[in-house]
């Protein structure tokens, strides 16, 4: 069983605040629907619809936190459901509702201001599309649908959303149609991220057979929640692995597909082609983290048999998040590989984004929910500074994105530099100051705290990596003189004001978080904070610390080393290509997987589909061929009889009919007499069907 | 009998024919010099206000606690109350769409005789007794014939009118013949006592008289409810009469007459519920599988799988027929015709596996009163449709999304549900009949025959699209706006949401059908 240690009182009453959340997702919904009707030159009218519905509900959300927050302070752990039933057959019913709890309080905040400062952004970016309209339409759309997977309290509705989501992620990819690579880029993270859809689907599904429920809290009867929990460890499916695990691992499958993890994470990097705010918004910031957010979720579902959780110190694991860890873990290095080959300059957020959502994956893992989500929030808002500053300085060079043609941007773009730096820095995770080094700091202190320090090497290793390529980017863009062809400029007030208060929030969330006032995983968890120096002297952690800036101050010193202060033309091989070439057109060449899909599952799936062409036109092609050829045959044989035997008789018929009486007979067109004749022989056919019937 | 009960238990008929002579005496007396328009919409408000009352009569009575055994000859709450309130809404509804509309300079005349046909629904549906459901029957369909025939100067409604009437009063000798088979062999007229009398008789070597009962009654009610082979009069009827008349056939008459269904069906499953234990194990409690588990009991059960049995050649044939015959359709009243066809197929095959709990009448009454309110939706396009372009024609609906862009919009609602498309309100309906005939019977008879209704639901697809190709897709040939009266718009737009909201939140309209057992 499960001993959740949470000394506060639970809340379970719903408020009128909770009453409404409904409304959080609502509006923004609502607004992408009126939005869709606005004719294409209403851009102003689209954008305010957007940003104000979008600013309601943060406004909405910042009230729900401060409910669940004030709970929080007066040693109450909110965590309020309002459910509904939404489909009934028979005695079985399908609930949907939603959740306010600090998990999804602090989810929907951050998604409504992040969101709302891309919003924003985005009237600067995209101001030179047609398709101004539609392309808020869209955001807004998305802003609903995540909003929604946010506060769902049924899978189902999470499920649903997680779809809609993915819909409006397809049409941003994709929303520069006219392009190939993005028609395609939109097509493959549609497909992909479908693949581990399908597995979620059969992890609803089972976990709908096995409790009967979907909900996740519904005062003791929700799947998460100690009985169905308790019926799901009960049952083994093989090797070991209870159903509960096994429905985990299903509904992490999906997690995988929507968070680019290994071997799901081929769509992400090619998503880039969507316009830039897209990128940070969904792509980086929020529809990637849902898979992290599902999993903190469903965490009862994943831990579930774990042998003792003691006041939030993690003390063992199960199988299902021995697999988190280590696919989170894996695709981290992985990620952080590649990124260092790429010269996109949004390619290469676009793996460090994949890289980073391993972190999370592996801080789930290891440390439990506060540890996963802190970083998930943290990244949220550099990794956004991080696309947005990118997006600043692709529209400063005239939409070039190839760092060997930029340089030297630290001069023209003054305000982009320091915001750009400060994201990179957090991103690195520069040790003290910034959010970044406290976020990844819990997580490879959970991971040393483990069992097995495979994780714990891996982790370590990617930081070293991420602090290199991060330094790799910055020289090339930022520094060194410009190779590119126009004049760089700085981006407008209402581009560079969101990257401020995005770079402010880089550096101050990291206060929340440090093990002297570890106050987020404390609200998370349902525990009382206190400011405590001593913190800090917890067995091994000052260690730990110096060994991640150690770390840190490595990368960014080979970095510096290698690439500081030198501007290569483009067309000039790269140092490391130089010195290793096969390593290099690997990593450049993002490690083959994509050669690998194409030439299995892609191929497999082309000559299945030759296959089954072939069956169609040949095989049921054939049979309908035969079919028809029959009838047709039939039909001529008829008409043969009909132009030689009947027509003659009805020719003259109907002549005399035409001639006999012109209105009458269309007056008799229903023919009453025969209608009646028919009611009659049919009360006698019917008689003696039940008459035989009841014989038999 | 105790006859403050017997009042408090017709007091929505009483409603109801109350504000029928409300409605002659206004329009006949004080409003005389007033123009028509003034006057339709007196008529249609007034007998809108009445159904409204008579909803209250309805939740009032089923408030007292009178339901099945006090003896009277009408049953409150259950299925009855439901099929009430829904008889009295889709009235409500017909009467507003009505006052657009100028086919007649009678028009107090009119809505009185609605709503003393809609009283007739109302007896229908909660009758207990053998001649009250025949004066039902006859209070209801008379006023259909007369509203069939409104429309004087038109010589369709006419024609219409003589078809409907002639068929029905047929089927109505049918009807009166198989109850009488009935009093001869049971003794009385009080349902549960047939049941029991009919139990006994067939006991006693009475089956062969026992069947041609059952197929009369079979082809009286077949006609009602339009299953084949006792449809034909449907299309003649539906494209000739007057749009709100064929709207009110096409719903009200409808609702009344399944709910009668289900009335006879619950009854006697009931009863034998009571007199065999095995019966009401899980799993076997329809007719079909009654057969299997009453061996010692097998002579006087027989004829009720028999019934069962003539339910579904009603349903197959209607099923199919329907929807086949649909396809060849050109004109939009006549397809709805055959779709109504069609659809009284699907519940019918619910109702050959009725299921002695709620399930089966929960369910069949949420198909009736949503298809109900959907095809009264669909007769309101068509006739704002109609009075722009002088035809119901499916090349009238051509080009309709540029010239009412809402009506387009409300259209394509109307009629994908009616097609059964989810998220929409029709899909539900269906879902929940052939899941309650899959829970009752779990034998593959039972399955086949759901997986033909779905396959027959697919063919229903291609000439509903048939006319949303037209709303959207052709071409238009003319440019100019079809314009309708404002309330129509919103009583139509209302029901377009209506469908949606139910679709997307279908425990809704369960939960409320469910209130009233």
């Amino acid at each position: 069983m499960i001993e959740q240690a949470v000394p506060f009182t639970p809340q379970l009453t719903a408020s009128p605040i909770a009453e409404i959340l409904w409304l959080i997702p609502a509006v923004p919904m609502v607004a992408a629907g009126v939005i869709a009707l606005l004719k294409q030159p209403r851009r102003t009218a689209a954008a305010t619809l957007a940003i104000g519905s979008l600013g309601f509900s943060l406004l909405l959300s910042l009230v729900a936190f401060g409910h669940v927050l004030a709970g929080w302070s007066n040693q109450v752990a909110v965590r309020e459901t309002v459910n509904f039933t939404w489909i009934q057959v028979g005695a079985s019913t399908v609930d949907l509702g939603w959740v306010l709890d600090p998990l999804s309080a602090v989810m929907m905040v951050m998604v409504c201001f992040v969101g709302l400062l891309i919003f924003i952004y985005s009237t600067g970016y995209m101001a030179h599309d047609e398709n101004f309209t539609r392309f808020f339409c869209f955001l807004a759309l998305f802003a609903g649908a995540m909003l929604g997977v946010v506060i769902a309290n049924s899978l189902l509705l999470l499920f649903m959303c997680w779809e809609l989501v993915g819909l409006t992620s397809y049409l941003l990819i994709g929303f520069w149609y006219q392009k190939p690579s993005a028609a395609a880029a939109a097509k493959k993270a549609f497909l992909t991220t479908r693949v581990g859809d399908i597995f979620f689907l059969l992890g609803i599904v089972w976990l709908f057979n096995d409790t009967g429920t979907l909900l996740f809290y519904d005062h003791g009867a929700g799947s998460m929640e100690g009985f169905a929990l308790a019926g799901l460890l009960s049952h083994h499916v093989a090797l070991g692995l209870t159903v509960a695990g096994a429905i985990g691992l299903l509904i992490f499958a999906g997690a995988a597909g929507k968070s680019g993890q290994l071997p799901l994470h081929v769509w992400l990097p090619d998503a880039m082609e969507g316009p830039t705010p897209v990128s940070a918004l969904i792509h980086a910031a929020t529809m990637v983290a849902a898979g992290v957010y599902l999993i903190a979720r469903v965490y009862p579902l994943m831990s579930a048999g774990m042998p003792l959780i003691r006041a939030g110190a993690v003390t063992g694991t199960t199988a299902a998040l021995a697999v988190v860890t280590w696919i989170g873990a894996a695709t981290a290095v992985f990620a952080a590989l590649i990124a260092i080959a790429q010269n996109d300059i949004k390619r290469i957020l676009a793996y460090s984004t994949v890289s980073q959502l391993g972190y999370m994956m592996a801080g789930l893992g290891l440390g439990g929910v506060a540890v996963g989500m802190f970083h998930l929030i943290t990244h949220a808002f550099f990794k956004a500074l991080l696309f947005l500053g990118a997006g600043s300085v692709i529209h400063g060079c005239c939409d070039e994105q190839d760092i060997r043609r930029m340089g030297g941007l630290k001069v023209d773009m003054p305000l982009t530099f320091i915001t750009y730096a400060i994201g990179m820095l957090a991103l690195c995770g520069f040790p003290l100051v910034f959010s970044g080094f406290w976020s990844k700091d819990g997580i490879l202190e959970a991971a040393h705290s483990g069992a097995i320090q495979g994780p714990f090497y891996l982790l370590v290793f990617g930081a070293l990596l991420t602090a290199f390529y991060m330094t790799r980017q910055v020289s090339y863009v930022f520094f060194g003189y410009w190779r590119g062809h126009h004049p760089a400029h700085e981006s407008p007030g209402v581009m560079t004001v969101p990257l401020a208060i995005l770079a402010f929030f880089a550096i101050a969330l990291g206060a929340i978080g440090t093990p002297a006032w570890p106050w987020f995983r404390a609200f998370l968890d349902g525990r009382s904070a206190a400011f405590n120096w001593h913190g800090f002297a917890e067995p091994g952690l000052a260690l730990l610390m110096l060994t991640s800036s150690l770390v840190v101050f490595l990368g960014i010193g080979l970095g510096i080393w290698l690439y500081g202060g030198k501007s290569p033309s483009p067309e000039e091989p790269d140092v490391l290509e130089k010195a290793t070439p096969w390593l290099w057109a690997g990593l450049r060449d993002r490690l083959y997987v994509d050669e690998f899909y194409g030439a299995t599952v892609i191929a497999f799936y082309g000559w299945w589909a030759r296959a089954a062409d072939w069956l169609d036109r040949w095989i049921w092609g054939g049979i309908v061929a035969a079919v028809a050829g029959f009838f047709g045959l039939w039909a001529k044989f008829n008409r043969l009889l009909d132009m030689h035997f009947v027509d003659g008789g009805f020719d003259k018929t109907c002549e005399e009919i035409a001639t006999g009486g012109g209105l009458l007979a269309r007056v008799q067109g229903g023919r009453v007499q025969i209608y009646l004749r028919i009611l009659a022989i049919a009360v006698v056919v019917l008689a003696a069907i039940l008459f035989w019937s009841s014989r038999a | 009998m105790n006859y403050a009960d017997l009042f408090r238990v017709t007091l929505p008929e009483t409603v109801l024919e109350v504000a029928a002579l409300l409605v002659l005496f206004a329009d006949l007396g004080l409003l005389r010099k007033a123009a028509l328009k003034t006057r339709v919409t007196a008529a249609a408000v007034l007998g809108t206000v009445g159904c409204a009352v008579a909803v209250w009569a309805v939740y009032y009575e089923g408030a007292a606690g009178l339901s099945f055994g006090h003896n009277l000859l009408l049953a409150a709450g259950g299925s009855a109350g439901v099929a009430q309130v829904g008889i009295l809404v889709l009235t409500a509804i017909t009467l507003l769409l009505l006052i657009d509309c100028e086919f007649t300079r009678n028009a107090g005349e009119y809505v009185a005789v609605m709503l003393m046909a809609a009283a007739g629904g109302l007896i229908i549906a909660a009758a207990q007794d053998l001649l009250v459901i025949f004066i039902g029957l006859e209070l209801l369909s008379l006023g259909l014939y007369v509203l069939t025939a409104f429309a004087k100067k038109s010589g369709k409604s006419a024609e219409a009118a003589m078809k409907y009437y002639l068929f029905g009063g047929m089927s109505a000798a049918f009807l009166l013949f198989g109850f009488s088979y009935l009093y001869v062999l049971s003794g009385s007229t009080y349902l549960p006592r047939v049941i029991y009398g009919v139990n006994i008789a067939a006991f006693n070597g009475g089956t062969p008289l026992l069947c041609v009962a059952l197929v009369m009654i079979a082809a009286g009610l077949g006609f009602k409810v339009t299953a084949v082979p006792f449809h034909l009069w449907a299309p003649d009827t539906y494209e000739g009469a007057p749009a709100p008349a064929a709207a009110f056939i096409a719903s009200v008459s409808k609702v009344a007459s399944f709910a009668l269904f289900i009335t006879v069906s619950y009854t006697a499953l009931n009863y034998f519920r009571i007199l065999i234990p095995e019966f009401s194990a899980p799993g076997s409690h329809s007719y079909v599988t009654l057969r299997a588990v009453s061996g010692r009991l097998h002579e006087t059960l027989s004829f009720l799988s028999g019934w069962a049995s003539v339910l579904i050649v009603l349903a197959v044939a209607s099923m199919i027929f329907g929807n086949l015959a649909a396809l060849a359709q050109s004109s939009v009243r006549r397809l709805l015709a055959y779709s109504a066809i069609a659809h009284a197929g699907y519940i019918l095959l619910g109702l050959a596996y009725f299921s002695w709990t709620n399930v089966s009448a929960q369910a069949i009454l949420y198909y009736i009163l949503t298809y109900g309110l959907t095809t009264v939706g669909a007769f309101g396009v068509v006739s704002v449709v109609e009075r722009a372009t002088g035809s119901d024609r499916m090349d009238a609906f051509l080009g309709l999304q540029r010239r009412n862009p809402l009506l387009g919009a409300i259209t394509l609602v109307l009629f994908l549900s009616l097609a059964g498309i989810p998220p929409l309100v029709g899909f539900w309906a269906k879902f929940n009949l052939f899941a309650a005939v899959l829970g009752t019977s779990h034998s593959s008879t039972a399955l086949g025959l759901v997986a033909l209704a779905i396959a027959m639901s697919a063919v229903s697809l291609y000439y509903y699209l048939q006319v949303l190709k037209r709303v959207y897709v052709m071409p238009a040939v003319e440019e100019t706006l079809v314009r309708a009266h404002p309330v129509t718009m919103t009583v139509l737009l209302l029901i377009a949401l209506a469908v949606v909201g139910m679709g997307c939140f279908p425990a809704l309209l369960q939960g409320w059908i469910a209130s009233f057992y």
